[in-house]
C-alpha cells in the first residue's frame, strides 16, 4: 500500500519535472520525432504531430490553429505565412502563445524564400492556401522541413504531405431560429496518410462550450472523440 | 515619487529636513498650453475623466474651478480651451524647468511635474540666504520661460504650502505655520493620483467630524488617530505637524546616451542614409560601451526639412547579442528611414531628412541585465528571432507582425498588431467590460476588410433590420462573394439568366446557400459621439453546404442598409 503510493508520487514528480524541463527548453522529452498532443487529439493523431514533416489541413482554419496550438503550448515558436485573415483571438483560444507567434500576412512573390527562412528558425510554420508556390518549390520546402526538423502545417492540399486531415462535415450546436448563439462544434475529420493505411473518419469536438464540457467530462473522459470506420 | 511609495510604511521618525520648494502654478495647464501653442493669457483647463484637473489663471479669473464638469466650466467661460490630460507630456515638458533649477542648485527632486524639492541648507549658505536662493531659482526658471514661486520650511507639507504662499518659514515654526490652514491642504502633500484620492477621502471624513484646520488634526493623540484612520491617518497627522516621513530623494543629472547627426545635404534617398545609419549605430554602441551600459530600447528620431519630427522606439535584445549590436541596430535604423522616406507608414508626408538621432532608453549597467531563471532566453528564441529579422530584411519592417489580443467588440477590433520588434501604443485592456462583444468561440477567419454579402429571405429579397431592431423576415438564403479564381462562378455570373447585361463589373456571387440556423440581431453602437461613429447589428448564421449538411458558420453585420461579411467560423 505504502509502496504503491510512493511509486505514484515518484511518477508524478518525474512527470512534473519533465514538463518543466520541456517548457524551459533544458531538455527535450521523447518528442524529438513528434510534438505530443493532448488526450483529446489522440484519436486524430495517435503518434502526435510529426516533426520535420508536412501535415495538410483542409477545410478548417480552426483545426489548423488547434494543431499549431498543441505545439505552441509546449514551447514551440509559430509563424503564419500568407494567412492575412487568420483570427488572432481564435489562435489564442486554441492554445497558441501570441508572444511566440509571428504573422507574415503578404509574402507575395517571396513566398518560397519566406517559408524556407521560417522553417530554419521557427518550429511550426503555418502556410496559407494562396501562397505563390510551384510544385518544385513545395518539394524543396518539404525536404527543407525534414532537414530542419520543423513542422509545416499547410492550409489546403500539399503533395507529399505525411498526414492529410480534411474536415468533411461540421455540426454546430447552440444556434436556433433567431435565438441562442454558436456554442459547440463537432467536426468529422478524414485522416489519410502515407503510412496510415485506409482513410479513417474521426469525430472530434472542435469547439465546446465551457459549461457543457465540464458536465460531459464527468461522464466519460474520452467521449470527446469518437472513431468511425470508413 | 518614492516618498509616496514609502510613506505608509514609515513608522519611526525621520529627521525633518529643511527644504526649499519650487512650485510652478497650474503646471498641467502650462504644459498643455505650451504644447498646443496657446498663450499664457488664454483661458484653458485640463480635463481628465469627468472633471477638470487644472485651470489656468485666466480661466480662474473667469470663474472656472478645479473639479468642475466640462459643461459647467464652459457655461461659466464659453471661450475656455479644454486640453487633454497627459502625464507623459507633463513630465516631459517639466524637464527643462528642472534642468534650469539645477543650474542654481546641484541635485533637485522632482516630486511631481510642477513641483521641485531642493535641499536648502548648503545651497542657502552658498547663495547667502534663503531669500537669495529663492531669487536665483525664480530667475533661472524665468529664463527658461516659466513662472514659478519658491518657499522654504521644515517638512514636506509646510514647504509645499510655503511655496504656494511664497514665504520663508523660519526653522522650527512649521507647525505654527500649518496650524491655521484648512485640512484640504493635505492634498498638496499627496504625490500621485491614488494618494490624492485617498487624501481627499480622508479630508472629507475629517471635515464631517468637525476638524477643519491642520492644527486641530495635529492636536489629537497620535495613538487615537492611528486607531481610527490607519496608517494613512498617521501620515496625515505627521504632515500636519510639519514632520517628514521620508528623506528627499535627489535627482542625479545623468546625460542621455545618445548620438546625433546633422546632414549637410538633406537626404532624399535611402542610399545616402545607409552610411549614416551604420555610422550612428556604431557610435551609439561605442558610447554605451564607454559608459559601461546596455539598453533595452532605442529611440530613433529624425527631422525633415519641413520641421516635422519623426520618432519610433525599437526594442533591442542586446543581452543576447552584445557583439552584434551595431549591425542589428544598423538594420533597424535603415528600415525605419526607408519607411519614413517612402511614406509607407502613417505620419506626415515624406520629406528629405536633415538630422538623425539615436537615443538609448531603459539603460542598465553592464552586467545588471535580468536573465531568465533557467539559463537565459533559450537557443530556440534566438534562432526564431534571427529568422524573423531576416524575413523583415526581405519584405520590409511591416512584412512581419507581432500580434496581441486587446479589448474590443468586433473580432477585428480585438487584434493588436505591430511590426515585429517595434514599440507602439499598448493594446487596449481586455478586462474592461465590452458590452456587446461577440461571444466566444472566436472566429478563425476574420476579414481585414469586410466583404459584401447578400442575406435573403425565403422569397429572395434582402433581409432588412430597422432602427428598432426588427428583422423584416427570417434569413433563409445567403450568397457569399465567390473566389475570384473560380471560373465556373464567373461564367455563371456572365450568363444572362443571372441578370447580367454585359460589361465586366459587378460582384461575382456564389450559389445561394440555405441558412440552417441563425441568431441575432445583436446591436452595437460604438463612438456615436465621434466622426468615426459605427452602428451595426450582428447576426450569426449557420449555413448548409451543397450536400445538405450544416457546415460553415458566418458572422455578418448590417450597417447603413447593407450586409457585410465580418468573419467565418471555419
Amino acid at each position: 500500500m505504502f509502496e504503491q503510493a510512493r511509486g505514484d508520487r515518484l511518477a508524478a514528480a518525474r512527470a512534473a519535472l519533465k514538463e518543466v524541463e520541456a517548457r524551459v527548453g533544458v531538455a527535450r522529452d521523447d518528442s524529438d520525432r513528434a510534438w505530443p498532443v493532448d488526450d483529446a487529439w489522440r484519436a486524430l493523431l495517435p503518434e502526435g504531430l510529426p516533426r520535420g514533416r508536412v501535415v495538410s489541413v483542409g477545410g478548417s482554419t480552426s483545426l489548423l490553429l488547434a494543431l499549431a496550438g498543441q505545439a505552441s503550448q509546449r514551447g514551440a515558436w509559430a509563424a503564419a505565412v500568407g494567412m492575412p485573415t487568420v483570427g488572432v483571438v481564435a489562435a489564442r483560444r486554441r492554445g497558441i502563445e501570441l508572444s511566440r507567434l509571428a504573422l507574415v500576412p503578404e509574402p507575395g512573390v517571396q513566398a518560397a524564400a519566406v517559408v524556407a527562412l521560417c522553417l530554419e528558425g521557427v518550429d511550426v510554420v503555418m502556410a496559407g492556401e494562396r501562397l505563390a508556390l510551384s510544385e518544385s518549390d513545395r518539394r524543396r520546402l518539404t525536404s527543407r522541413a525534414r532537414e530542419q526538423g520543423a513542422l509545416l502545417l499547410s492550409a489546403g492540399p500539399w503533395a507529399g504531405a505525411e498526414i492529410s486531415l480534411d474536415v468533411e462535415r461540421v455540426r454546430w450546436t447552440g444556434l436556433g431560429a433567431g435565438d441562442g448563439r454558436l456554442r459547440g462544434r463537432e467536426a468529422t475529420v478524414v485522416v489519410t496518410g502515407r503510412r496510415l493505411g485506409p482513410a479513417r473518419r474521426v469525430r472530434i469536438a472542435l469547439d465546446a462550450d465551457r459549461a457543457m464540457t465540464v458536465s460531459r467530462a464527468v461522464g466519460a473522459a474520452g467521449a470527446d472523440a469518437r472513431e468511425e470506420v470508413a | 515619487m518614492s516618498a509616496e511609495a514609502r510613506a505608509p510604511r514609515a513608522a519611526g521618525p525621520v529627521a525633518t529636513v529643511r527644504r526649499a520648494v519650487l512650485w510652478v502654478p497650474d503646471w498641467p495647464v502650462v504644459a498643455a498650453a505650451a504644447e498646443a501653442g496657446l498663450g499664457i493669457e488664454a483661458p484653458a483647463a485640463v480635463l481628465h475623466g469627468k472633471g477638470l484637473v487644472a485651470v489656468s489663471a485666466a480661466a480662474r479669473a473667469a470663474g472656472v474651478r478645479r473639479g468642475m464638469r466640462k459643461r459647467a466650466a464652459q457655461r461659466v467661460c464659453p471661450e475656455l480651451e479644454i486640453l487633454g490630460h497627459d502625464e507623459g507630456r507633463d513630465a516631459r515638458e517639466f524637464e527643462p524647468v528642472a534642468a534650469a533649477a539645477e543650474q542654481v542648485v546641484a541635485g533637485v527632486e522632482i516630486s511631481r511635474p510642477g513641483l521641485l524639492m531642493i535641499p536648502s541648507d548648503g545651497a542657502a549658505r552658498f547663495h547667502g540666504s534663503e531669500a537669495a536662493l529663492a531669487e536665483a531659482l525664480v530667475d533661472a526658471v524665468a529664463q527658461s520661460g516659466g513662472e514659478s514661486q519658491v518657499g522654504a520650511a521644515d517638512g514636506l507639507l509646510a514647504a509645499v504650502m510655503a511655496a504656494r504662499a511664497s514665504v520663508m518659514v523660519p526653522p522650527g515654526e512649521s507647525a505654527d505655520f500649518l496650524a491655521p490652514l484648512p485640512v484640504d491642504s493635505l492634498a498638496y502633500a499627496a504625490m500621485g493620483r491614488e494618494r490624492l484620492a485617498e487624501a481627499e477621502a480622508l479630508v472629507g471624513v475629517l471635515s464631517r467630524l468637525g476638524l477643519h484646520t491642520l492644527g486641530q488634526l495635529a492636536a489629537l493623540p497620535a495613538g487615537d488617530v492611528l486607531a481610527r484612520f490607519g496608517p494613512f491617518g498617521a501620515w496625515a497627522q505627521r504632515m500636519a505637524l510639519g514632520q517628514d516621513v521620508a528623506p528627499p530623494v535627489l535627482r542625479r543629472s545623468e546625460e542621455d546616451i545618445a548620438v546625433e547627426q546633422d546632414f549637410e545635404d538633406p537626404a532624399e534617398r535611402v542610399e545616402q542614409l545607409a552610411w549614416a545609419a551604420r555610422d550612428a549605430a556604431q557610435r551609439l554602441d561605442a558610447a554605451l560601451l564607454a559608459a559601461g551600459m546596455r539598453c533595452g530600447k532605442v529611440r530613433i528620431a529624425a527631422r525633415t526639412v519641413k520641421g516635422d519630427t519623426l520618432e519610433r522606439v525599437w526594442r533591442t535584445d542586446v543581452a543576447t547579442r552584445s557583439g552584434a549590436f551595431a549591425a542589428h541596430m544598423t538594420d533597424r535604423v535603415r528600415w525605419q528611414l526607408e519607411g519614413w522616406l517612402s511614406g509607407t507608414g502613417d505620419g506626415p508626408e515624406p520629406a528629405p531628412l536633415v538630422s538623425l538621432a539615436l537615443i538609448a532608453e531603459d539603460v542598465v549597467a553592464l552586467g545588471d541585465e535580468q536573465s531568465y531563471l533557467w539559463g537565459g532566453s533559450s537557443g530556440n528564441d534566438a534562432r526564431a528571432l534571427r529568422a524573423l529579422e531576416r524575413i523583415q530584411g526581405l519584405l520590409g519592417i511591416d512584412g512581419v507582425l507581432a500580434v496581441a489580443e486587446q479589448g474590443g467588440r468586433s473580432p477585428r477590433d480585438r487584434v493588436h498588431a505591430l511590426a515585429w520588434g517595434q514599440e507602439g501604443e499598448p493594446p487596449r485592456r481586455v478586462e474592461h467590460p465590452w458590452p456587446g462583444r461577440i461571444p466566444d468561440p472566436a472566429p478563425a477567419t476574420v476579414l481585414p476588410v469586410p466583404a459584401p454579402v447578400q442575406v435573403l429571405d425565403a422569397g429572395g429579397s434582402p433581409v432588412v433590420i430597422d432602427r428598432r431592431l426588427a428583422v423584416t423576415a427570417p434569413p433563409t438564403w445567403v450568397r457569399l462573394p465567390a473566389d475570384p479564381r473560380d471560373a465556373r462562378a464567373r461564367a455563371a455570373h456572365r450568363h444572362p439568366s443571372s441578370g447580367h447585361v454585359g460589361g465586366d463589373g459587378g460582384i461575382v456571387w456564389e450559389k445561394a446557400r440555405p441558412v440552417e440556423a441563425w441568431a441575432g440581431p445583436w446591436p452595437v453602437a460604438e463612438r456615436w459621439w465621434a466622426p468615426d461613429a459605427d452602428r451595426r447589428a450582428y447576426m450569426q448564421l449557420a449555413l448548409r453546404t451543397s450536400d445538405g449538411e450544416p457546415g460553415l458558420a458566418v458572422l455578418v453585420a448590417f450597417a447603413s442598409g447593407s450586409w457585410r461579411l465580418e468573419a467565418l467560423y471555419d
